[in-house]
């Protein structure tokens, strides 16, 4: 990271850094509506404070490097809502681990980024604040749920954000906006913080202009947490220097059910660039087949709201959140959930009650683990002959704002890509990969196997350097 | 009725949100009931897989355990923080005895 170099070595104060970031947000956000909330007295505390660390001689991998944070991670100081009228003026107690761990390496937190209600969605439509657009096309959505941290990387406002992944979250937006977008195997990176939808699957992750950012941020944030009980002990490795490997020796699969009937002409013909890059690059280059992905998106609608219609239970306006007036508890909790969920929340809290009510329960809830540890067998015997399996990020580019609004399911499947890498709890990164005739970009996905990053790192360092896109500033905000 | 075979009715919409504490006013009843039977039928795909068999894998890794020492929660301040309503350390709530369901 630039910032983070020239800080470091002190040709940069992070003081000054934080200066012209604010300065741009102040000239861009207007438009792109990527943030919630900036909160530059606590940055520049910040800063100050990361100055003053740098001058006392400590190596900060991070120094003074701008990030925006989701709005569903805690940061002290500021209020974490998830988008949601129900957690309004919420004050968290202490930092998210992943937080934490950015502001020990240098991170200042510029602000709250905009997201789907409580990372419910594909589009950032569902945030109950405001809408967030693309800066590549302001009548296009930027992707979600991590829409806010997502447009905020692509349009310069910020070097990197932190995301979070439960079917797509990190990797859909990122390739919506033409960033990467990584999310790690699943208990990489502590949970503690990250306000909960679905805890078999939700992941924090990295949003950045590069694949080395990407690596450096993730390094940071990764390894076991004793507030986490899912975080894994695995070593993380070295995933910054597995960025420069390449991937002589590597073998790079392409998702064959990927190639499905109503594949977007253009997504097609980017994934054979992307197949002919890494055959230039001396990857060995194949098909390889995952029978189930195309039920991930079933599995997941089952799964995913059965666990959200649990963890929501909590949000009853007694510990948190605007109370409205109620005679008794019962109605307490009906008028205050009724008022603060918005209209995706609930469908996916009925979904998800649904599935898991007496009578369904076999059929649905029951019969989707099944599936989803099927789908976990077919990845393992696809890695046993691949090292990375790549497939499209999106099915299409970026949509229009309101064009799927009215229409769940559709919406849902937009995340035909990106879900399966999370049932089986996989390292997936998303990497921009050329653009449409429109302009808008288009991005591969490159999955490894559990606890696979370096892999995973050095294929989308190689692919990076291959397709060698220029970065310049996208249309929208230019 | 239904124009096919529906999974999901107005009455278990009814039911469901009443599980979930939700309300479901009358007038948005339809397309509730209509968009999850939507997704209820695209879900019904997994039919085909059998309803019986392994759960799940037993390749997670077990659970690892940190010693059992007391550490703040920071559970007393993110409620004085937090709650609508708090007296002597505890958050306050509305009669519970003698109204709703």
């Amino acid at each position: 990271m630039a910032t983070a170099d020239g800080v470091r070595s002190r040709q940069l104060s992070a003081e000054e850094v934080l200066g012209e970031t604010l300065a741009r947000v102040g000239a861009l956000d207007g438009r792109v509506g990527a943030f919630l909330e900036v909160t530059p007295d606590l940055a520049l505390e910040e800063a100050r404070t990361v100055d003053a660390r740098v001058a006392a001689g400590e190596d900060l991998p991070l120094a003074g490097v701008p990030m925006a944070i989701k709005d569903n991670m805690w940061v002290s100081g500021r209020q974490a809502t998830c988008a949601s009228r129900i957690l309004r003026g919420f004050r968290p107690p202490a930092d998210a681990t992943a937080v934490s761990r950015l502001r020990s390496a240098g991170a200042v937190f510029v602000g709250r980024a905009n997201m789907d209600e409580f990372a419910m969605g594909s589009s950032t439509e569902n945030s109950s604040v405001q809408l967030t657009r693309n800066p590549h096309d302001l009548d296009r959505i930027p992707g979600g749920s991590s829409g806010g941290s997502a447009a905020a990387v692509a349009a310069g406002m910020v070097p990197g954000a932190l995301g979070s992944d439960t079917g797509g979250s990190i990797r859909q937006p990122a390739a919506c906006c033409g960033v990467v977008g990584f999310k790690p195997t699943y208990g990489r990176v502590s949970r503690y913080g990250l306000v909960a939808f679905a805890s078999s699957l939700d992941q924090i992750g990295p949003l950045a202009r590069s694949v080395a950012d990407s690596a450096r941020v993730y390094r940071v944030i990764a390894g076991p947490d004793p507030l986490d009980s899912t975080s894994s002990t695995e070593d993380p490795g070295d995933p910054e220097s597995a960025v420069g490997k390449g991937t002589r020796g590597l073998t790079v699969g392409f998702l064959e059910e990927a190639q499905a009937e109503g594949l977007d002409a253009e997504v097609a013909g980017n994934v054979d660039e992307v197949r002919r890059a890494f055959a230039s690059a001396g990857a060995q280059v194949k098909s390889v087949s995952v029978p189930r992905a195309p039920d991930a998106i079933a599995i997941y609608y089952v799964v995913a709201s059965a666990e959200a219609s649990s963890n929501l239970a909590r949000y009853d306006s007694i510990r948190y959140g605007p109370r409205p007036p109620a005679t008794d508890l019962a109605s307490l909790y009906v008028e205050s959930r009724t008022k603060g969920f918005g209209p995706e929340v609930k469908r996916r809290i009925l979904l998800g009650t649904f599935a898991l009510a007496a009578g369904y329960y076999e059929a649905y809830y029951g019969r989707a683990m099944r599936a989803r540890a099927a789908l976990s067998d077919d990845f393992e015997r696809a890695f046993g002959e691949v090292d990375v399996i790549v497939c499209p990020s999106i099915p299409a580019p970026a949509f229009r704002i309101g064009e799927k609004t009215d229409d769940p399911l559709t919406m849902y499947l937009s995340d035909i890509f990106t879900v399966p890498a999370s049932l089986a709890g996989l390292p997936a990164i998303a990497v921009p990969s050329g653009y449409s005739r429109e302009g808008l970009p288009l991005g591969v996905q490159i999955l490894g196997p559990r606890f696979g990053e370096e892999n995973v790192f050095a294929a989308a360092g190689a692919l990076e350097r291959e397709l060698a896109l220029p970065d310049e500033m996208p249309r929208g905000v230019g | 009725m239904s124009s096919h075979s529906s999974a999901v009715t107005p009455d278990i919409v009814r039911r469901i949100a009443a599980l979930a504490r939700l309300r479901v006013p009358d007038d948005e009843l339809p397309v509730w009931t209509r968009q999850l039977d939507r997704i209820v039928s695209y879900i019904d795909q997994l039919r085909e897989i059998p309803e019986t068999g392994p759960a799940a894998r037993d390749a997670a890794p077990a659970t690892p355990l940190r010693p059992d020492l007391p550490r703040d929660g920071h559970g007393d301040r993110a409620l004085a923080e937090n709650a609508a309503e708090c007296a002597h350390g505890f958050g306050v709530v509305p009669r519970v005895v003698g109204g709703g369901e």
